[in-house]
């Protein structure tokens, strides 16, 4: 680095982040850094001798040209377009842009960057069912060079949709193998009454490692039959066109386990089991006991227990004993 | 359009688009198998671009969302019955090349075929609902293709074959269309009648 308009005799100090750089480094006034490294990154100035005044500041910045950039394309919104994200596979430390072209045959088509995220676009299909492929190649420039990279696909091959939304799964009363599971169509995808999809589900008990699976051709539930009784399960569900493209991720997943009955209250009969061991002559019902009431139901896991049940679990903490 | 209106013919149209849908989707599945052996049987490069032939008809489509279903019917019909000829052609050229020593792509050819035949004709079946009747076959033949090299006639039979699968799914989505919207849902633009 020159020190402005200074001779390359004069009498000169160099700073690098404020910092005085040896004279080593120097050939007459001049700056000579060698096997630059990024942490060479910063601000460089130059000082006269005797004076002290600044005669040259710079902002250096350290970086290294592109490498190939990772570009994706895929359609999660078919048959409206598509889109093309990429990313740099390692930092340049320097700024970068980004030019993309999408060749449709002979025709450019334009590729509307998002203001959020930055390094993703989406183009329109002006035309269905194309057996012509897209060609889509990405250039990425920076002061010290550049990269590109190039996809060319089908139309069909990069619709992928995004995976179901809002999936439920709960027990069915009085069904202990049993779990219901509903979800809906990705919200992205546009048309599902003309571009249908079909289904994929996976469950499995946490306590196993391998899923069961089951494809569904149309609906968005379905009954899980065989569910081990008591456990909690985590179920999943993918999405595909019909017709065409790839299976999406899977969804979040939903933990649920399948309807247990209640077990009998075990307090009232140690209680009357007590009871019967210290009295010969008198019955005492258990403080748990109410009132059976014709008109009452079971509600929010509530029990009654009638006189009769009482007197019968009475008779078999006799029968224990 | 009066016979279109009636309980019977929406049912029998709604039985026919769901029919045709079957028959569309079994005919992609075929027609991607024969690809395959198609490719390995003419030692072709599975990835090699084929320009647009001449007679061969395109299933691409722009502003296809908005094509009345009485356009759709005429489209698909127009389009099997131009891979009827082609398919033929390409069973009688294969023939010639390699006779009786290939028992694989010939068959499956002849298979093909047979489906798009009966996919015609069930377009037929559709369009007579839709009260329209089929035009007639004889406007709707491709031209005299000129005499090709066996390469060029390999790569033609590549192209008809890509574009044969496209047709089989852009039909599927057809004729879903034609069964959410109905039977006469096409007559709104003033198409001509057929004779």
């Amino acid at each position: 680095m020159k020190c402005g308009s200074m001779d390359w005799d004069a009498a000169v100090t160099w700073t690098a982040n404020g910092t005085d750089i040896d004279d080593s480094h120097l050939n007459g006034s001049y700056l000579i850094l060698k096997k630059v490294d990024l942490t060479q990154s910063g601000q460089y100035s130059c000082y006269e001798g005797s004076s002290w005044h600044l005669k040259y500041q710079t902002y250096l910045r350290v970086g290294v040209p592109p490498k190939e950039p990772v570009l994706m394309c895929r359609s999660n919104n078919y048959p409206k377009g598509f889109y093309c994200s990429w990313h740099l596979p390692s930092p340049t430390y320097i700024p970068n842009s980004f030019n993309i072209s999408v060749i449709h045959g002979t025709r450019e088509m334009v590729c509307e960057k998002d203001i959020f995220p930055k390094n993703r676009c989406h183009i329109r299909y002006l035309q269905l069912f194309s057996t012509v492929k897209y060609k889509v190649t990405l250039t990425v420039t920076n002061a010290l060079g550049k990269n590109s990279t190039t996809l060319t696909f089908d139309e069909f091959a990069i619709v992928k949709p995004d995976p179901p939304e809002s999936v439920v799964a709960k027990p069915v009363p009085n069904n202990p193998r049993r779990l219901e599971v509903s979800w809906q169509n990705p919200s992205s995808w546009p048309d599902p009454e003309s571009f249908p999809l079909k289904f994929f589900l996976r469950y499995r008990p946490l306590i196993l490692d391998q899923w069961q699976h089951v494809e569904l051709s149309d609906g968005t539930s379905h009954t899980i039959t065989d569910a081990y009784a008591g456990k909690e399960y985590i179920i999943q569900v993918a999405a595909k066109d019909n017709d065409i493209g790839t299976w999406s991720d899977w969804s979040v997943a939903v933990h649920a386990t399948p309807w247990t009955e209640e077990p009998k209250q075990l307090t009232t009969e140690v209680q009357i089991t007590e009871t019967t061991s210290t009295s010969t002559s008198s019955f005492m019902p258990p403080p748990t006991t109410k009132i059976c009431d014709k008109g009452a139901g079971v509600g929010s896991g509530a029990v009654a227990v009638c006189w009769t049940a009482g007197l019968v679990l009475a008779a078999y903490g006799v029968l224990f004993i | 359009m009066a016979a279109a209106d009636t309980p019977s013919a929406t049912l029998r149209h709604h039985d026919l688009c769901s029919r045709g849908i079957r028959l569309a989707r079994k005919m992609r599945s075929d027609v991607t198998d024969l690809l395959d052996i198609y490719v390995e049987r003419q030692g072709l490069d599975a990835s090699i671009s084929v320009a647009a032939v001449d007679g061969v008809p395109a299933a691409a489509a722009e502003c296809w969302a908005e094509q009345t279903g009485t356009q759709r019917l005429l489209d698909n019909l127009a389009a099997y019955r131009a891979f009827r000829t082609l398919l033929a052609q390409m069973l009688e050229e294969q023939r010639e090349q390699l006779g009786d020593a290939d028992a694989e792509l010939g068959p499956a050819l002849a298979a093909v075929l047979l489906q798009v035949s009966a996919f015609a004709y069930h377009l037929e079946e559709l369009l007579e609902l839709e009260s329209r009747g089929a035009p007639a076959e004889e406007g709707s033949e491709p031209p005299a293709l000129p005499r090709l090299s066996l390469f060029e006639q390999k790569l033609r039979g590549l192209g008809v074959l890509r574009e044969l699968a496209q047709w089989a799914v852009r039909s599927v989505r057809d004729l879903r269309q034609l069964a959410k919207h109905g039977p006469g849902s096409g007559t709104a633009l003033g198409l001509p009648e057929s004779q």
